[in-house]
């Protein structure tokens, strides 16, 4: 059973959200977890689009990807990094 | 085949959503709680639309490609689809009044640490 | 210490839940009996290629006003709060970059927007995706100017627009056929087409107009309160 490009796709991205996940937690720079927030959502929308999703692919890219960034953006600039 | 890749983003979701909680739980700075709290949320957005997911099926748009008499045995199920695109807009009106809301308490106590806001605790 | 340990136990109880339930969720291989009947059906009751738009806007529309209203409340709540507790920090300047490229993108992307709303029934997107394109433009050019524009009271009156007609809308079906947010009494027309689908396309653009004017109003109430975005 060779694996197909779908199923590979799908476990280096599943592998990688998951990773960067913890990293938002343990990173120390905000900016950072902010960034790596954004690029969750961003392959949360390729993996509904794999999973025939279309519309949801669409509506988390703009978003999740665009607009929550923004407004984490918007909070750190500001409270700043502390704590 | 397609039953890996079925189970890889099963995983996936119940791994975001299982960070996200323990974010929420144990870290100290508002934002942070935030972020985590919006990861738990594309967790349970990546089960819901699991759930409705067919393998080898195609997206629920009838165009050309599909016959009109098949339709039902060739599109995923499109009930999920449209409950998970109303709960992403919902999330994200929620994570900015999240945010708006830590900022002021924040800025009221002069630090973003959760465990000096006591006036949230009961 | 022992709140660690105490998150981490509920953590552990909760993955082991959930490692017992999900294997037992069955692959299915057909359509549940709701989604069989919006795919059979969806197409000749509503004239919408897109079963999803369908799904949202024809047969679940009253759940989606009922969203829009929570929407409404997040975002009042949001510019409510910022107006009260002013934070009160100027607007910084923005860098050379971002004003010009806030002079070349920002219509691109309102017809990206735009062609979202009015193509929802044959082609993925509808209002939600569309209006959120449509506010992305406008923080753009927001971010592009030192100063906030001014738009004073024609935001809002947009968004009570949009909000109004969506209801005007449903209640047109109570008048014609006693249904409310009944689509297919204006005849559906032939799918795949743009002018197709009864009330969906209208309905459409009143929830992209309402989407846009709520995300727009929530980052000029950002803006305002200055400081680096």
């Amino acid at each position: 059973m060779t694996p197909t490009l779908l199923t590979v796709i799908a476990l280096t991205l599943g592998g990688m959200m998951v990773a960067a996940g913890i990293a938002v937690l343990f990173i120390k720079d905000l900016l950072s977890a902010i960034i790596i927030t954004g690029f969750v959502s961003l392959s949360a929308s390729v993996l509904f689009l794999l999973m025939d999703a279309p519309d949801v692919a669409v509506t988390e890219a703009s978003i999740g990807a665009v607009l929550a960034t923004m407004i984490f953006l918007w909070g750190r600039g500001k409270i700043g990094d502390d704590g | 085949m397609s039953t890996a890749f079925y189970w890889s983003v099963a995983g996936t979701a119940a791994g975001l959503i299982l960070i996200g909680l323990w974010g929420v739980l144990t870290r100290k700075h508002i934002l942070r709680i935030a972020l985590a709290f919006t990861l738990a949320d594309t967790g349970a957005n990546l089960l819901l639309v699991w759930s409705g997911y067919l393998p080898g099926r195609t997206a629920p748009i009838v165009d050309g490609n599909i016959p009109a008499s098949e339709v039902t045995s060739a599109v995923v199920d499109p009930l999920p689809q449209a409950m998970v695109l109303t709960s992403i807009v919902i999330g994200v009106a929620v994570a900015a009044l999240f945010v708006v809301v830590g900022v002021l308490a924040s800025r009221r106590i002069g630090s973003a640490d959760v465990r000096r806001m006591k006036e949230l605790k009961w | 210490m022992i709140r660690t340990l105490g998150s981490l136990i509920i953590l552990l109880a909760l993955g082991a839940v959930a490692a017992a339930v999900i294997p037992d969720l069955q692959m299915h291989e057909e359509l549940q009996e709701t989604g069989y009947a919006y795919a059979s059906r969806g197409m000749d009751d509503t004239g919408s290629s897109n079963l999803v738009t369908a799904v949202i806007v024809a047969y679940r529309g009253l759940d989606t006003l009922g969203e829009v209203v929570v929407l409404f409340c997040a975002s009042t709540a949001v510019v409510l709060i910022l107006t009260l507790y002013p934070i009160g920090l100027k607007a910084s300047e923005p860098s050379r970059i971002v004003a010009f490229t806030a002079k070349i993108l920002p219509a691109p992307i309102l017809l990206f927007g735009v062609y979202f709303i009015a193509h929802s029934h044959i082609s993925p997107g509808g209002g939600f995706p569309g209006g959120t394109v449509i506010a992305s433009a406008f923080l753009l050019v927001m971010l592009g100017s030192s100063s906030v524009p001014d738009g004073r009271g024609r935001l809002p009156a947009i968004e009570s627009l949009a909000g109004l007609s969506f209801g005007l809308l449903g209640f047109w079906g109570i008048m014609t056929v006693g249904q409310f947010l009944n689509n297919a009494f204006l005849g559906t027309g032939t799918p795949g087409t743009l002018v197709s689908a009864g009330l969906i396309p209208l309905i459409s653009i009143a929830i992209g107009a309402k989407v846009a004017s709520e995300f727009s109003g929530v980052f000029k109430a950002f803006r305002n309160t200055g400081g680096k975005i």
